[in-house]
């Protein structure tokens, strides 16, 4: 038979234990949340970006689809860089 | 005029036209609101910190929650070397919060709905960090530009690549909280029109949605001013501790 005081202090320590656990979850559920945000918008700005650098360097040069087409793909593959720079640090924050 | 979901972002001028060297320098109704965000931040602040008591009251418990928060925040992603830049980031998140919740409020106008403001606020902190780079490390700055481990051949693609990758920050910083901020909005008018439209018949349905919109967007008004106050700690923290 245990006292009644040892188990109220195990209910204190199990209360308190679970507590934290759930305002942590919640907190990283919002963390989630504002990267899932954060990946979609990194993807479309290095595209748009490199667009912009081929329109202006095709009106400098006079080659008018060559260079907005090289540059929309250097775009691309920089914004799938940003997303994958993204995504590692999103896994280095968990760990 | 006012079905239509657009209208609450038009600005408009209040009080007399200023105009200094053909520049249109009026006060308008997005002035008020970044006026009125400021006002309340001060007195929050304020009030927050006049007395220190050691069990705080409800206002000074919010306040230091937000400052605890942020220095974590700053510590965690940019490492001890960024504590001087926290009045910076702290003033920089309060004060997106601050727009982005009064904008919230019924008749307001969202000041971070316009893709003005917020280009302004990523292009200052675009501008800045990377001279704060050149300060700190010279021209070994452009560094970022350059990959370790990657092969000669490879190298001219691959810093075309990082520039650009870096060049897309500003864009991706504003038109994330613009756009989030503006299609929430657009959103929430939209269902409120429709409250309307279908009348005491169907109009409980899009009501409910307009409910749980609105805490919705209460969440992403928060989640929009936490993202963008944790992005510009991770540049800080590129242009602070240069790595390889």
């Amino acid at each position: 038979m245990t006292n009644p005081e040892d188990l109220e202090t195990r209910l204190k320590i199990a209360k308190s234990k679970l507590q934290n656990k759930n305002t942590k979850d919640n907190g990283e559920k919002g963390i989630f949340l504002g990267n899932a945000f954060k990946l979609g918008t990194e993807l479309v700005a290095a595209v748009v970006v490199g667009s912009i650098i081929g329109f202006i360097l095709d009106n400098w040069f006079g080659t008018k689809p060559i260079l907005i087409i090289i540059f929309f793909l250097f775009g691309s593959v920089a914004g799938i860089l940003n997303v994958i720079k993204a995504a590692k640090r999103m896994q280095k924050n968990r760990d | 005029m006012a079905t239509n979901p657009m209208h609450q972002f038009s600005v408009h001028k209040i009080g007399p036209e200023i105009k200094i060297n053909g520049i249109d320098l009026s006060f308008t109704n997005a002035s008020l609101f970044m006026l009125l965000s400021a006002i309340f931040i001060l007195l929050f602040l304020l009030f927050g910190t006049k007395e220190k008591k050691i069990i705080p009251g409800k206002i000074q418990l919010i306040s230091e929650i937000l400052y605890n928060f942020i220095g974590k925040m700053i510590n965690d992603t940019a490492g001890k070397k960024a504590k001087p830049y926290f009045p910076f980031i702290f003033s920089l998140f309060i004060f997106v919060l601050f727009c982005n919740m009064i904008g919230m409020l019924p008749y307001s106008f969202t000041v971070t709905s316009h893709i003005i403001v917020t280009l302004a606020f990523a292009m200052f902190i675009f501008i800045g960090v990377t001279i704060l780079g050149f300060v700190i490390h010279g021209f070994k700055y452009l560094k970022i530009f350059v990959p370790s481990g990657v092969p000669i051949v490879l190298l001219p693609i691959i810093m075309i690549i990082e520039i650009i990758s870096y060049l897309s920050r500003p864009i991706s910083l504003s038109v994330r909280l613009f756009a989030n901020m503006m299609a929430g909005h657009t959103m929430l008018k939209v269902f409120g029109g429709f409250v309307i439209s279908l009348g005491l018949v169907a109009g409980w349905l899009p009501l409910t949605f307009s409910v749980a919109l609105t805490g919705l967007e209460i969440l992403v008004a928060f989640l929009q001013a936490y993202v963008f106050a944790i992005l510009t700690c991770i540049y800080l923290n590129d242009a602070l501790n240069l790595h390889h």
